[in-house]
């Protein structure tokens, strides 16, 4: 089993002033380190609008590299505009997976659209960034990665990754709506694409992780880090209903591969759980896995999924 | 190239005059042909009312006719192909779903619709397959094989399949934007005819947003329902077209019947004239013309379509001379 020593919260939307789209939530962190800051993105919300409804924006947040724990900076605005109307992502820009490709920095993210029978639907789009990845470019006004017969609807949680010249997107495809108490409940499961030029892509077809506390397990976040000689993913999960509490709510499983398509789940494994107090005492989720100056750190969300904010980890020892 | 000329057989079916499967009610829309040895299947869009809300529902009936396309011989008692499941691209309706023998399989390409909230729908194009002759059609799955895509934004749906060698093309139809023209209407769909190519029938490769005839009417000229029919070694292809918004009850703005015609598949030259089919003053077909369906039929070139009101009240034919 890992050894992660928690570290605490490290933003709280709630304390940032002067950006009304940046009220509540810092979601499913992605970062990209810079000489002296890591620049962790997430995304957030403005308040609900009159009928409950949020929309959602991506964002970053600049820590000081020597001191996590010290804030820098906060974008000033959205790195990603909403979409026009009709577009797939005209409410919202959530979760985002950021990549340096030489000079350019790609977003991808999931796009958000309302819809009449379900509350909503999402599939993938990509941007690029020429300025150090503070501004993106859309690629354009469709996604990337849409659906398909296998993969019908809720393309979302985009992880970005290249290895040998290859790019790979591990995303999760919606599987079914559930309706739990008149409201209709995605589930969801960990799937992936690969790609010559990370825009043309094959998809895989085929669930990556076997789903563990029941068959409508929702999976999340499929975090994907190459050290030591091999893949380690860590995940998020949660049950079908009733999953806004403690006790169905997310946790952090994980899987290693030595080969990028066979995985093996082992969530034993995964070294964090739910604290017995505090910011992260209900759920844990959308974990991401980074180095920085010889340390491995986990990203990730405490309760209410992020919406006081992010925290850290670290790792005893290696990831092996 | 010789004058092409449509003779106007008249309407062929009234879906009012007939006992209609999922309690479907008027409209006959799309007319899609399937040829056996001795009947045509005609395969139309009807509108059922959706319990929860009143709007329609769009599902897929056949009517079997008799080659001389008038009889009638009977009109599908039972559900063709259920709608989508809940969240599903094809959840509240079917319209169009364009037909083709492959193998002993016939292939049924569908226009799935969605209902949206900032907009009223958007469509992907899904595949079903019939192991029946047509009678019943599973789909492949719960997804499309064609759907949004980066510089396709919305609304891709209407396709035509037809195999040319070994290639199966598709012409179909892609979204480019919404848009709101007055401020007292809803937003208004703007699209065009694009085209995409496979080796299984299910794998598409777009040519992504290429629009592939030009615009007549300018750039707020919506094209739909593309057909193809190979004439003389020429492919001919027919469509219809109107202006983007008040086009449902201005006669001058409403749908009409668009051609082109190509030599290589790539490059197509309108020629909305030759042939040209026109509206016909004081009958059934007198304010609009759309959703062309052109096939062969024991040597003779037929076109399927729908007048007035987007086919409230049938489909009509016309043989080309």
């Amino acid at each position: 089993m890992f050894k992660w020593n928690k570290l605490g919260k490290v933003f709280a939307p709630q304390e940032v002033e002067g950006r009304s789209w940046l009220k509540e939530f810092a979601q499913a962190p992605s970062t990209l380190l810079f000489d002296d800051f890591v620049r962790v993105y997430f995304s957030c919300r403005p308040p609900a609008d009159t009928n409950g409804q949020y929309v959602s924006y991506s964002a970053y947040v600049d820590l000081d590299r020597a001191d996590p724990f010290k804030v820098r900076h906060v974008c000033e605005q959205p790195i990603l505009s909403l979409g026009g109307l009709g577009e797939f992502d005209e409410f919202g820009t959530y979760p985002v997976s950021v990549i340096r490709n030489g000079d350019e920095v790609r977003a991808y993210y999931g796009g958000w659209t309302r819809c009449e029978s379900v509350p909503f639907n999402v599939a993938i789009g990509m941007a690029s960034s020429r300025d150090g990845g503070e501004t993106f470019i859309k690629l354009g006004k469709g996604p990337v990665l849409s659906y398909s017969p296998d993969e019908p609807f809720v393309l979302s949680g985009p992880k970005i990754r290249r290895y040998s010249d290859t790019w790979y997107l591990w995303y999760i495809a919606g599987r079914k709506w559930k309706i739990v108490d008149g409201r209709a409940e995605p589930v969801y499961k960990i799937r992936m694409a690969f790609s010559p030029d990370g825009i043309h892509w094959t998809k895989m077809n085929r669930d990556l992780i076997p789903s563990r506390v029941e068959e409508d397990e929702a999976q999340a976040s499929p975090d994907v880090f190459f050290a030591n000689g091999k893949y380690h993913m860590f995940f998020c999960y949660r049950y079908s209903s009733h999953y806004r509490g403690k006790e169905n709510g997310y946790r952090i499983g994980y899987a290693s591969s030595t080969n990028l398509i066979d995985w093996v789940r082992d969530d034993a494994k995964a070294g964090i759980d739910v604290s017995e107090e505090g910011w992260d005492a209900e759920m844990i989720s959308y974990p991401h896995v980074f180095e920085l100056d010889g340390k491995t750190y986990l990203a990730y969300l405490g309760n209410q999924v992020g919406r006081y904010g992010f925290g850290l980890a670290m790792l005893e020892g290696k990831l092996e | 190239m010789s004058a092409m000329k449509w003779k106007k057989l008249g309407k062929i079916f009234d879906p009012t005059q007939h006992k209609l499967p999922n309690d479907c009610m008027q409209f006959a829309q799309s007319p899609q042909a399937l040829v056996f040895n001795d009947f045509v299947r005609i395969y139309f869009s009807t509108r059922a009312v959706d319990k929860c809300n009143g709007k329609y529902l769009s599902h897929i009936a056949f009517v079997d006719m008799r080659k001389n396309l008038r009889d009638v011989i009977r009109v599908s008692d039972k559900t063709v192909i259920p709608l989508g499941g809940l969240g599903c691209f094809d959840e509240h309706g079917i319209f169009p779903m364009n037909v083709l023998r492959h193998g002993d399989a016939v292939y049924g390409y569908t226009c799935g619709w969605n209902r949206r909230v900032s907009v009223s729908v958007d469509t992907a194009i899904g595949l079903a397959i019939s192991r029946d002759d047509g009678l019943t059609f599973q789909r492949i799955g719960d997804g499309p094989v064609l759907a949004a895509s980066l510089h396709e934004p919305c609304l891709v749906g209407d396709c035509f399949v037809k195999v040319i060698g070994d290639v199966f093309h598709m012409w179909y139809i892609f979204g480019t934007g919404w848009k709101r023209f007055s401020l007292d209407t809803a937003p208004d769909r703007t699209y065009k005819i694009g085209h995409a190519v496979s080796t299984d029938g299910i794998n598409w490769v777009k040519e992504e947003a290429r629009q592939i005839i030009t615009d007549r009417l300018g750039a707020d000229e919506s094209q739909a329902l593309p057909t193809v029919i190979a004439i003389n070694d020429r492919h001919h292809m027919f469509f219809c077209y109107r202006q983007s918004y008040d086009f449902r009850k201005n006669r001058d703005r409403g749908y009409r019947i668009g051609h082109a015609w190509s030599d290589d598949l790539v490059n197509w030259t309108r020629d909305d004239e030759n042939p040209l089919l026109d509206i016909t003053p004081g009958d059934w077909d007198s304010d609009m013309l759309c959703y062309p369906h052109v096939f062969e039929c024991d040597g003779k070139v037929y076109l399927l379509y729908n007048g007035n009101e987007f086919g409230r009240y049938g489909f009509g034919l016309a043989e080309l001379e």
